[in-house]
């Protein structure tokens, strides 16, 4: 297992058809279909509760899908496969009472790997992670960054051909999110197709090369970031104020208007041209604004325009 | 080179005894209780009580205290180390050893053979104090060495069993304060009607019809039979070993094979 026998590469890295899952009182995936390109870095969008993290654990062979076919790497899920496939979870799941060295020889021997190759490997992947300093202290010595660099350099550890990411960044400042990402493209551009569960927009719509949106267990639109934007309006707009139910009726009649969301005192929407919307807002509504922000349309309002609520679940 | 599933488990086991060791309370308070139950109670039965039973040699109770009380620390400690699981399944760890590409049985053999591990030695630890205490006195009537042999045999079979009893319990109980109040409650009544307090020869009919049906009287027996008692023991060590030699692979076996929840 140390380094699995070179199985045939294939073009999807993961594949899934019509799979439905349900826990005791709750059905998570609904009938949701999805295929993953091989070499690729996915993006899997949506709120928390969404399905996200099922999928996943369906994926990594973790559970078995009450119906529809799942395939990985060209096979059906089973133990033996996760030799293949690394899966950093969203929460830590690092022993605090063991040494970053201890962390990885443990999980590299869980994965068949001793002698002096796999401490070679090991000091290899402490070094791509920057913890070889750290080697000897205890993980709850770690800052949050430093633990989630461990994770995946532990998830790395076995060569995996397919990682599987669960909020890869959740908790993170901007500065570890960033060496995490510098981190994930390197592996990325070595051949590891990699699978991202997220709900940060900005994550998916800069590191990923497709993104599939995922609604109560099924994937409402995939493709990559450009694609999923395009057939949008242009801009969107924040606008904060106080609304009447009437001025959010007549705003929603516009026809240069295309989403909208009002959730007091935030009104989110895509237009047009922000250039023509915004003085007719004000001339129709100027009294109960207070503030407008523009943005290029992003992966948000594409989700938003699609799903028809936001990624924190609010409703149109 | 070792191969996959075994190189795991002994990955498994090394890294939970790491754990124990690091954990220097679990281990001193382990091994002070039976030492301070053998000074306090062994001491004061003897003192207070003079105990006649034919089964207590000389009226000697701390002495024959020790048998009882190994076969209480091989319980505990084996029973506590089992809760091991409990922890890592709610710090995620768990979670990270099954996305490993070994099947679940082969991480809780790993996490079982850890606990009969730390139970074993932890009870064998008290034996060997026990012996070099100044008045204590061990009859070792097969021979030292073969009545260690002896003694250590029986501890491990009671910590394969009571591991895997463990094991089955907490397959079924989803809290680690529900799986202890479980444990707490058959444990208990199963020590005190193995003969580790007091010899099952002057029991009235119906409790030793109990401690017939009690699986660590069969240790308890053997123990005594190996370091303590100058004649047979109450069963014999034949049927000792052959109901312990039957019982220690059957529940064993059902702990490892019982589905656990890994959530």
């Amino acid at each position: 297992m140390q380094s699995p026998a070179a199985p045939p590469r294939t073009a999807v890295a993961a594949e899934a058809v019509d799979v439905t899952f349900s826990y005791e009182n709750r059905q998570a995936l609904n009938g949701l279909s999805l295929s993953v390109a091989a070499g690729s870095i996915f993006g899997l969008l949506g709120p928390n509760g969404s399905g996200k993290t099922t999928l996943l654990s369906l994926f990594a062979g973790l559970r078995a899908p009450d119906s529809g076919s799942v395939t990985v790497l060209g096979e059906t899920p089973s133990t033996g496969l996760r030799a293949r496939i690394g899966f950093v979870f969203q929460e830590s799941t690092l022993d605090p009472l063991m040494t970053v060295r201890e962390v990885l020889a443990f999980h590299g021997k869980l994965f068949g790997m001793t002698g002096a190759r796999a401490r070679q490997r090991l000091d290899e992947a402490l070094e791509t992670v920057a913890l070889t300093d750290r080697a000897n202290d205890a993980v709850r010595t770690l800052s949050g960054g430093m633990r989630r660099r461990l994770e995946l350099a532990r998830a790395f550890l076995p060569s995996p051909e397919l990682l599987l990411l669960d909020e890869p960044t959740a908790g993170l400042d901007p500065d570890s999110e960033k060496a995490v990402w510098a981190y994930l493209h390197e592996r990325n551009e070595e051949g590891v197709t990699i699978i991202a569960a997220t709900n940060k927009v900005s994550e998916a719509d800069r590191h990923a090369d497709a993104v599939a949106f995922v609604h109560d267990g099924r994937i409402v639109a995939q493709g990559a970031p450009p694609e999923l934007k395009s057939g949008l309006k242009h801009d969107g707009l924040f606008v904060e104020g106080e609304f009447s139910d009437d001025e959010i009726s007549e705003i929603k009649a516009w026809p240069e208007v295309g989403a909208l969301r009002w959730s007091s005192p935030l009104l989110h929407l895509t237009v047009d041209s922000a250039a023509t919307f915004v003085p007719k807002l004000f001339q129709a509504a100027g009294a109960s604004v207070s503030a407008v922000r523009v943005h290029e349309a992003s992966l948000e309002d594409a989700y938003f325009d699609v799903v028809g609520s936001g990624l924190d679940g609010d409703e149109r | 080179m070792i191969a996959g599933p075994l190189l795991a488990c002994q990955a498994i086991l090394v890294r939970d005894l790491r754990a124990v060791l690091r954990s220097r309370s679990q281990l001193y308070s382990s091994l002070l209780l039976p030492l301070m139950l053998l000074a306090v109670l062994g001491v004061g039965i003897s003192e207070g009580l003079e105990p006649s039973s034919s089964s207590i040699r000389d009226g000697d109770y701390t002495s024959f205290l020790v048998a009882g009380l190994i076969a209480m620390t091989a319980l505990f400690s084996s029973t506590f180390s089992s809760a091991s699981y409990y922890q890592d399944r709610d710090s995620g760890q768990l979670r990270a050893m099954m996305a490993s590409p070994h099947p679940q049985q082969i991480i809780l053999l790993g996490k079982s053979l850890a606990g009969v591990a730390i139970g074993s030695l932890q009870a064998i630890a008290l034996l060997a104090i026990a012996s070099v205490i100044p008045g204590i006195e061990l009859e070792w009537q097969h021979g030292v060495v073969p009545g260690i042999g002896l003694a250590v045999l029986a501890v491990l079979l009671l910590a394969f069993i009571l591991n895997g009893f463990a094991q089955l319990v907490a397959s079924r109980i989803r809290t680690m304060q529900g799986f202890h109040l479980v444990m707490n409650l058959l444990l208990f009544p199963l020590l005190f009607l193995s003969g580790a307090f007091f010899p099952l020869a002057d029991l009235p009919g119906w409790l030793k019809v109990f401690a017939t049906v009690n699986p660590i009287s069969y240790a308890v027996d053997l123990l005594q039979i190996a370091a303590y008692a100058d004649g047979d023991g109450h069963f014999g060590i034949v049927i000792d070993l052959i109901v312990l030699g039957i019982l220690t692979p059957t529940v064993f076996a059902l702990g490892i094979g019982a589905k656990h929840p890994i959530e």
